[in-house]
């Protein structure tokens, strides 16, 4: 079984973002840039499935400028077989990734494509749905199990009200939740390995994708400061603010 | 130049910086400190199973050929944590006097230990009176038929309590200064004639005294020959201690900063004094001389044997020692009280810093090498 897992090349989680001067958007300049956490669980489950056999070859694809490449090949050495780069220097919407993505799947044939339920940077939380219906492929979204049964898989998918479970038929695509699993780290004859797999770069026209967007972004902010706690004297104290005046018991 | 890392370089960090990140929580390290080994047996382990351990050996000896480059990329990640494991110790020093000195069976059995973790290492250069004086040896080594007999004491060798190897430098011939007869045994700490008295050092590590009497040594490299080996491995020491500390120095930067956005008097959070803003900046500078000359010593380390390079050695200990007590100090002065406390973590990033600026030379030590080295 082929597995397709897609990458997304972010801001570090450790980094305090800033936002441009102009209001335009984050500033980059001199940031690091690492793999989104969500996409790292989604590498690992897929690594996970073929240590079990149930996969035979996992694709590791990003859509980003030629510097994802850097994520790609860290995918690579935490155990994916080959990696595919769409490269664009475009800002592109969740919906034209995802159009990506399908022209991706269309063209491997992947049973499964695992995803991050959302990158760290938009928390979008939309391309891997898109995927699914672009693709019509039954989806599970927010897994924390995923367990490959022939030709179906059920997912565990966390839910405000504790988990469901849902049966799909393959292929399918799945969205990786926090619990899901402990991603491993890059060992170093890993990172060696990594250098010699291969890894292809294609263009957006070569997939015959249009990426225009109808999105524009306006305005980008940071959130408004927070403002300073107070100390209270007492549990009482504690319990009549939080029922009078934050009103939330 | 350019400066860029390899993208193989780059996962080696991050892999680095995650798992520091990631086991070694401040109350972890806590732990780690007072446990018996006085370091976590678990990291260690983790590192020889990523590979971290086997960074600079040959590949031809199973390692993966790295640079002192890769070992700086290392350094300054365990740094951050102020890791207590001595992969300095072990990997670095004890793993390069091997790799110079050691015939080929004696690698084979020791290297492939020590880069997969599975052996730990130590190696006992500092005496009594040597003052980080190399060749100041008074320990004895003494040929019986085919075998060595070492007696003498070792001090301070970090480590040492723990270590499976202990690397030791022992006279066989010359004055107590001299660095011809300056031979290298491998001493095995559980043999007769072996002791060893355990100790906290102030940075939370454990180090030992070792006492040899009548002890047996298995000769490494030639006997009265080690001296040149030994200076230039301390070299690379040198180099990847100045990278820990660039480590430990950013962290101690980085909760100074928090510390003066965030605690307030006189109704004001006390950042906002121009005069600490001054304190501050002159930290971050002192921080970012020590990186450049880190950088310099990384990528030199592994050069050949050179008066220049040991003088840009000699420079960058200088420039890492005094910013590290800078850093160290001012980051006590700008907090007050709390940062002397044990259950701060500034604390201890300031005792590692301060011991680290005194291990393998203090500053007086390595400007008058550097002068030295200019008027030779």
């Amino acid at each position: 079984m082929k597995i397709l897992v897609a990458v997304k090349r972010v801001v570090d989680y450790n980094v305090k973002v800033r936002v441009k001067a102009d209001n335009s958007g984050v500033d980059l300049a001199n940031v690091k840039m690492s793999m989104n956490p969500f996409c790292e669980i989604a590498v690992e489950e897929a690594v996970r499935l073929k240590e079990k056999g149930v996969a035979t070859e996992i694709i590791a694809v990003s859509v980003g400028p030629t510097a994802a490449q850097e994520q790609l090949r860290t995918a690579l050495a935490l155990g994916a077989d080959r990696a595919i780069l769409v490269e664009s220097t475009e800002d592109l919407s969740s919906l034209s990734i995802a159009k990506l993505l399908k022209a991706v799947v269309d063209k491997e044939q992947p049973q499964l494509v695992i995803l991050g339920k959302q990158a760290i940077d938009s928390d979008n939380n939309q391309t891997g749905q898109m995927l699914a219906a672009l693709s019509g492929y039954g989806q599970g979204t927010f897994a924390s199990a995923v367990v490959v049964e022939g030709d179906r898989v059920k997912v565990t998918r966390e839910i405000d009200g504790g988990a469901q479970t849902v049966d799909l038929k393959l292929p399918a695509i799945v969205t990786t939740d926090l619990r899901l699993n402990e991603p491993r780290y890059a060992s170093l004859p890993n990172i060696m390995k990594a250098k010699k797999k291969p890894m292809e770069t294609l263009k957006p026209e070569e997939l015959g994708v249009s990426t225009a967007s109808t999105l524009k972004t306006v305005k980008v902010e940071a959130p408004a400061a927070r403002s300073a706690g107070i100390m209270v004297k007492s549990v009482d104290e504690l319990v009549d603010k939080l029922k009078n005046e934050a009103k939330v018991i | 130049m350019d400066f860029k890392l390899t993208e193989e370089q780059q996962m080696l960090q991050e892999t680095a910086e995650r798992l520091v990140r990631d086991a070694y929580t401040f109350t972890k390290r806590e732990h780690a400190s007072k446990s018996e080994a006085g370091f976590s047996t678990e990291f260690w382990k983790q590192l020889g199973e990523l590979g971290l351990t086997a960074i600079p050996f040959p590949e031809e000896l199973g390692g993966f050929g790295g640079s002192g480059i890769e070992n700086m990329l290392i350094m300054q990640e365990l740094g951050k944590g102020i890791c207590l494991e001595p992969f300095m110790e072990s990997v670095i020093l004890a793993g390069g006097l091997i790799t110079q000195l050691g015939s080929e069976a004696q690698k084979e059995e020791l290297l492939a230990g020590i880069a997969s973790g599975e052996l730990q290492a130590a190696v006992a250069l500092d005496e009594l009176h040597s003052h980080y004086d190399l060749s100041h040896v008074t320990t004895t080594a003494t040929q019986q038929g085919s075998d060595w007999v070492l007696n003498g004491r070792k001090g301070v060798v970090i480590g040492g309590h723990t270590a499976g190897k202990i690397l030791v430098s022992a006279r066989n011939a010359g004055d107590t200064c001299d660095q011809q007869g300056i031979s290298l045994f491998i001493v095995d700490p559980n043999s007769a004639g072996v002791t060893r008295r355990t100790y906290a050092t102030v940075d939370g590590r454990k180090g030992c005294e070792l006492f040899l009497d009548n002890a047996k040594g298995e000769l490494l490299g030639t006997a009265g020959g080690a001296y040149d080996a030994i200076s230039y491995q301390a070299g690379r020491a040198i180099a990847a201690l100045c990278a820990e500390a660039v480590g430990a120095m950013r962290v101690l930067c980085d909760i100074t900063l928090d510390y003066l956005k965030t605690r307030k008097q006189f109704g004001v959070v006390i950042g906002k004094f121009q005069v600490l803003q001054h304190r501050m900046v002159d930290m971050v500078s002192a921080l970012e001389r020590a990186t450049s000359m880190a950088i310099l010593a990384a990528c030199l380390a592994d050069d050949e044997d050179s008066a220049e390079r040991s003088a840009k050695l000699s420079a960058a200990k200088f420039m890492v020692n005094r910013a590290a007590r800078y850093v160290a100090e001012e980051s006590i002065q700008l907090h007050g009280g709390i940062a002397m406390t044990w259950e701060y973590s500034g604390a201890h990033y300031a005792k590692r810093l301060v011991m680290i600026s005194h291990q393998l030379g203090d500053d007086d030590h390595h400007l008058e090498a550097y002068a030295a080295q200019l008027s030779a």
